[in-house]
């Protein structure tokens, strides 16, 4: 391993888009087809990615502890309780906020690519410090943003940061997209999303009610629940990560209520 | 030595050689380099003339990586055939006054490529060149014209320094904002017609938006 690790951020600019949720599904998902995977909560000032992985209580070191020879690295991983492909590592302690220099965390991400055939680097919000420590360490990026015109405006801003780091490649994904309001127009459309960004999408994520069950549980959907809306979306992401040609769904096709389908019928009349 | 990892400059100097190509045939015969970068100096060379050149070069396997020149004409052809290519600021010798008392703005024309993104700040002394979009929440200003090969979402200022006279063309002129000099008004809402590049000035101490045109 060591030099084809593929270290990926995954970032948004705003908060609350789905960062975290993505990358612990995204981990899960690389995990199941037999990759190792390493997932890094670079977002240690209110970090959670652990909570969403159920794996809270099995924390006892941190990338901190690692760094200042306190522990062995291996020590500090936590690796899943189902998947043992998966391991994660909680970047820092929240007590100590500005330990960490971009250099910290390009010296961890090395010595989890040693071991690891993914870097999965879950970012904290902003464009401040966490965000650029984040960066430093990574190769390529996963744009996350919602419908919506604010977490759109966000995503720019953040693409435009990575292109002047020169991190390539940078992919999007399209969060929480509602079918049924993108077909009679209320929410941002995909081309709406994709004009601005001007970024290849690697995929989209349906709005699924189970996601907030799951983290509750601390059981990421893509673990237990395959058959659902979201579950599937990730699975296909995490596919098309490693370059399998998965066509992406549509949303209008989606939204398959009597009142679409009306819709939709009324508009091949009309055309 | 590797002979073909090797990089050389050809500098045209059109004072001692009138037609440049020749000269370039001669340059092209004596040299072992396969790749080549090519110093312009002030000759203003267009797409056609460039492409020449490169097929000039063809002939003897060389490949031009990149070209310099002082001439911005020559700099936007050879961008636009996709060859890195470096505008070279002259030094205030007799000979440069001269050209920029006729062009006052060429020198200082800044090029951008690529898409300004939210946030971003482009800004120019003379006039702004953007080939890409402008997004929403992106400033671009020039003390010059400000010129959009692209869409214009974001914020625009032209004539940043006072000069009226200064306008803002785009493909698509949808911006958040337009200032000109010291005028400001709100972008039109709506969408605009598609294939019809705009540009908005000064008229009679409005800002005013119609079709491009070219002066």
């Amino acid at each position: 391993m060591g030099t084809d690790t593929r270290v990926i951020l995954i970032c948004s600019g705003k908060g609350g888009v789905g960062k975290t949720t993505l990358t612990a599904n995204l981990g899960i998902s690389l995990a199941r087809q037999g990759l190792t995977t390493a997932v890094l909560d670079a977002d240690f000032g209110l970090r959670n990615l652990d909570l969403l992985l159920g794996l809270e209580n099995r924390i006892v070191y941190t990338a901190q502890e690692v760094l200042e020879e306190e522990c062995r690295l291996d020590q500090a991983l936590v690796k899943h309780k189902q998947e043992s492909n998966l391991s994660l590592l909680p970047a820092g302690n929240p007590r100590m906020l500005d330990w960490l220099k971009p250099d910290d965390m390009k010296s961890i991400v090395n010595m989890l690519k040693e071991q690891f055939k993914y870097v999965l680097i879950d970012c904290p919000a902003g464009v401040e410090d966490g965000f650029k420590n984040a960066m430093a360490a990574s190769q390529e990026a996963i744009v996350v943003t919602n419908p919506e015109v604010s977490a759109v405006r966000d995503a720019d801003r953040v693409i435009g940061l990575l292109n002047t780091n020169s991190i390539k490649p940078v992919q999007l994904v399209l969060n929480r997209v509602r079918p049924k309001m993108m077909a009679s127009q209320e929410m941002l459309s995909i081309d709406d999303v994709t004009d601005i960004l001007a970024l290849p999408l690697l995929g989209l994520v349906l709005e699924d009610e189970q996601v907030i069950v799951s983290t509750n549980k601390g059981e990421p959907l893509t673990l237990n629940s395959i058959n659902s809306p979201a579950a599937k979306c990730y699975l296909n992401i995490a596919k098309r990560l490693q370059g399998e040609d998965i066509p992406l769904i549509d949303p209008i096709e989606e939204s398959s209520g009597f009142g679409a389908k009306f819709r939709r019928l009324m508009q091949t009349k009309i055309f | 030595m590797d002979l073909k990892s090797q990089k050389l400059v050809i500098t045209i100097d059109h004072d001692r050689y009138l037609n440049w190509k020749l000269f370039l045939t001669n340059e092209f015969k004596k040299i072992t380099s396969k790749n080549v970068e090519i110093d312009c100096r002030d000759i203003n060379l267009s797409c056609k003339e460039i492409l020449s050149l490169i097929e000039i070069s063809n002939e003897f396997d060389c490949k031009i990586i990149g070209f310099f020149s002082t001439s911005t004409s020559t700099i936007i052809s050879a961008q636009s055939l996709g060859y890195p290519s470096q505008l070279i600021l002259k030094k205030s010798s007799s000979n440069s006054n001269k050209i920029n008392n006729v062009c006052p703005d060429l020198s200082t024309t800044r090029f951008h490529q690529g898409t300004v993104r939210s946030g971003e700040y482009v800004e120019s002394s003379g006039d702004l060149l953007i080939l890409g979009d402008v997004n929403p929440g992106a400033i671009v200003k020039a003390e010059g014209n400000v010129i959009i090969w692209g869409r214009l979402l974001g914020i625009a200022h032209a004539g940043s320094k006072g000069n009226s006279k200064a306008k803002i063309a785009a493909l698509q002129l949808r911006p958040v904002q337009l200032r000109i000099a010291n005028k400001v008004a709100r972008g039109p809402k709506g969408e605009n017609q598609l294939g019809l590049a705009e540009q908005a000035t000064i008229d009679s101490e409005k800002i005013i938006i119609s079709p491009l045109e070219l002066t």
